[in-house]
């Protein structure tokens, strides 16, 4: 039965502090560079972005792949008092902004807000982004049009769960992280920190073309089910990784989900099947590329997406990083 | 002995739609499918998305690949999970309304095959008869318990519907998923139908999956064969009683044949002219955008793959009683193999025509 073991959240807090809106990994791309360099043969940026990072092995090829880039807002226009306007990056609701924190790569802050009796709806131009500029000048000095902005939202933990902003898909990237350097595996694995998926799963489209590898393997986050209200056993928190059936983007093949409940069982690893039909990943133009890839997933049960206030639970991130290892380092799903 | 064509998609249709092929979930169809095709071609193999590709060799020796492409999928339900009292809940696969759902006799796809109805429980106090229920609101009963569901059906196990296929007057059939059982049905009739007249060039009939959540199987299997030429087979809204004149396309007339920019124009010129040079029936369909089908993938795979659709007119879209004109089916494949062996020498003429 895996527990809750200690791992080296700082470097999870460090990952989820970065700031790294779509097309902006930057940042978190040099984290992840700085703690898996002594562990693997190569490491290389592509046009897009993404971080590819290569463990050689002798037998088929997988592809391990996490999203470096979380969601955020572009600014569009600066207004004569010094208010910013802004378009979203990625899934964001305009309802849910509302006097959310966010973050410029600069380090200037800004509060989101509405005038009071403004009603929202889908447009988000009735939304403004209060940086404490006196006029448009001044705002100048610290923002441009087209610089993005991230939410903010601290790191907290405590023993069962953390609190931060970005754990989608950061999460993915501290599991692979562990992985990678605990690792030893017969296989020739890939590990793609991609750039885009909020926007469409760019970055993984084109690096899953560039490997071509036998098996793709994705680790995001899913919805948890376990607010007040909805209290089903569907995936709830600190209940297990969950292996994904089935999203907007993928049917996952039978042949593979079943393979990944029959390794994650004989480990004594707790596991959850997710299954939604809204928001795809980065598993969908990576199963479509060439011929189809196989492909398959995991997911850590998030509450609160794209908030900046995501929670997840140490347990399923134990149960991640041992289904993962289990994964890579067993029979594949043809094999069996 | 060859088997007359009418009495080959009767057998056909009748095979395939008695069995569940849920998208992601088509090899169940598998040995439906080889028994189909294996008497008709020369070589049959899948790849590892399911799509199922039937190869028949043209004579010739600088012979070019047509790809013919029908959907093997159908919409269907996935279990998400088990309540206390044991009913199960469920998800759409594929363009399900919710209306068509009710009161239906479903087969839970779990450890083994689970019959079960789709239950809902009308609130006896409330007057909201005129209310539609939406698929939130039911769930499936298979006359157990929490613990014994539990133990034999697990959330992402697939829930087909069940239904018989009818044949009703006039050659005219009824049954669930004959979109697109009836398009693989056709490509079958063309394949039949090739067997006795001789063509240049090699063709692939694909049964291509999971159409009906994005187009998947066509866009790789595409890829996969890179066809000089392809033409997609599809189903298409047929007039009902409620159609007006929304849909021009009527049952029992013929294949339609589409053009549009989904459409590359030599491909319906040649599929048109092919149909009056042989007095086959057929009608025109116009479509102004992309085409809901795998024509649409296709024509965008590679550097630009010329593409045709052939679409038998169908009532009454995604419910269990979907209905063709098994008339239409065989003049449809009769269609398509006379165009396959009235093509010219080189396809490449048609995309530079």
């Amino acid at each position: 039965m895996s527990m809750n073991r200690d791992f080296d959240y700082s470097l999870l807090a460090k990952l989820t502090q970065a700031f790294g809106p779509s097309g902006n990994e930057q940042q978190v791309a040099e984290i992840i560079t700085d703690n898996v360099k002594d562990y693997v043969e190569s490491i290389v940026t592509d046009t897009m972005g993404n971080l590819i990072v290569r463990k050689k092995g002798n037998e088929q090829k997988i592809m391990i792949v996490c999203h470096m880039d979380e969601v955020g807002i572009i600014v569009t226009h600066i207004n004569k008092n010094g208010f910013l306007y802004y378009a979203t990056v990625g899934g964001l609701k305009n309802t849910d902004m509302i006097s959310k924190r966010v973050i410029f790569s600069n380090g200037t802050v800004g509060i989101i807000h509405k005038e009071k009796d403004e009603t929202i709806d889908k447009k988000p131009e009735k939304l403004y982004i209060d940086i404490g500029a006196a006029n448009e000048q001044e705002a100048k000095e610290l923002v441009r049009v087209g610089d993005m902005a991230v939410i903010s939202g601290d790191f907290l933990e405590n023993d069962s769960v953390i609190i931060s902003k970005a754990l989608d898909d950061r999460i993915g990237c501290f599991i692979a992280l562990e992985v990678i350097r605990t690792v030893t595996s017969p296989y020739d694995l890939y590990f793609v920190f991609s750039a885009q998926e909020e926007v469409g799963a760019r970055g993984a489209k084109t690096a899953a073309y560039a490997i071509e590898a036998d098996l793709a393997i994705i680790i995001d986050t899913t919805f948890s089910y376990d607010t007040p209200k909805v209290q089903n056993n569907r995936v709830s928190l600190n209940n297990g990784v969950a292996i994904k059936v089935m999203d907007k983007s993928i049917v996952v093949s039978p042949a593979i989900k079943n393979w990944m409940a029959k390794i994650a069982a004989a480990s004594d690893i707790p596991h959850q099947w997710e299954i939604i039909t809204a928001g795809g990943t980065d598993s969908g133009p990576i199963h479509l590329t060439k011929g189809g890839i196989p492909t398959g997933g995991l997911a850590i049960p998030v509450r609160y997406l794209h908030s900046g206030n995501e929670i997840v639970g140490k347990k399923d991130i134990t149960a991640g990083i041992d289904l993962l290892t289990a994964l890579i380092t067993t029979h594949l799903y043809f094999e069996s | 002995m060859t088997k007359p064509h009418l009495q080959l998609a009767q057998e056909t249709i009748h095979l395939l739609a008695g069995k569940p092929g849920v998208s992601g979930y088509e090899y169940k169809l598998f040995p439906s499918l080889e028994q189909t095709f294996k008497p008709l071609v020369d070589d049959i193999y899948t790849d590892n998305m399911h799509n199922c590709y039937a190869v028949k060799n043209g004579y010739a020796s600088n012979n070019q690949t047509v790809m013919l492409a029908a959907h093997s999928d159908e919409i269907g339900l996935m279990v998400t999970h088990i309540d206390s009292k044991g009913f199960i809940h469920f998800s759409p696969i594929g363009g399900i309304d919710d209306r068509t759902l009710l009161y239906q006799e479903v087969t839970v796809h779990g450890s083994r095959d689970l019959p079960g109805i789709i239950s809902f429980q009308p609130d006896q106090t409330k007057s909201d008869k005129k209310k539609s229920v939406k698929l939130h609101q039911m769930a499936i009963d298979i006359g157990h318990s929490s613990e014994e569901a539990q133990s034999l059906v697990k959330p992402g196990d697939i829930v087909s519907i069940n239904r018989a296929t009818l044949d009703l007057l006039d050659q005219t059939i009824a049954g669930k998923s004959l979109d697109n059982r009836a398009g693989i049905t056709v490509m079958a009739v063309c394949l039949s139908e090739l067997n006795s007249i001789k063509h240049k060039h090699n063709v692939i009939a694909v049964t291509t999956v999971q159409e009906e959540v994005g187009l998947r199987g066509a866009q790789t299997s595409t890829e996969k064969l890179n066809p000089t030429i392809a033409v997609a087979i599809d189903v298409t809204h047929a007039q009902t009683i409620d159609a007006k004149n929304q849909v021009s396309i009527h049952l029992g007339k013929g294949p339609a044949i589409t053009i549009g920019p989904n459409i590359h124009p030599t491909m319906h010129a040649l599929l048109t002219a092919c149909a009056q040079d042989n007095n086959l029936p057929y009608q025109v369909q116009a479509v102004a955008g992309p085409t809901g089908t795998d024509a649409r993938i296709i024509q965008l795979s590679s550097f630009g793959i010329p593409t045709g659709l052939l679409s038998i007119p169908l009532r009454y879209m995604h419910t269990s009683v979907e209905t063709v004109s098994l008339k239409d089916v065989v003049s449809c494949g009769k269609l398509l193999a006379r165009f396959i062996a009235a093509l010219p020498d080189d396809l490449e003429d048609i995309s530079c025509s």
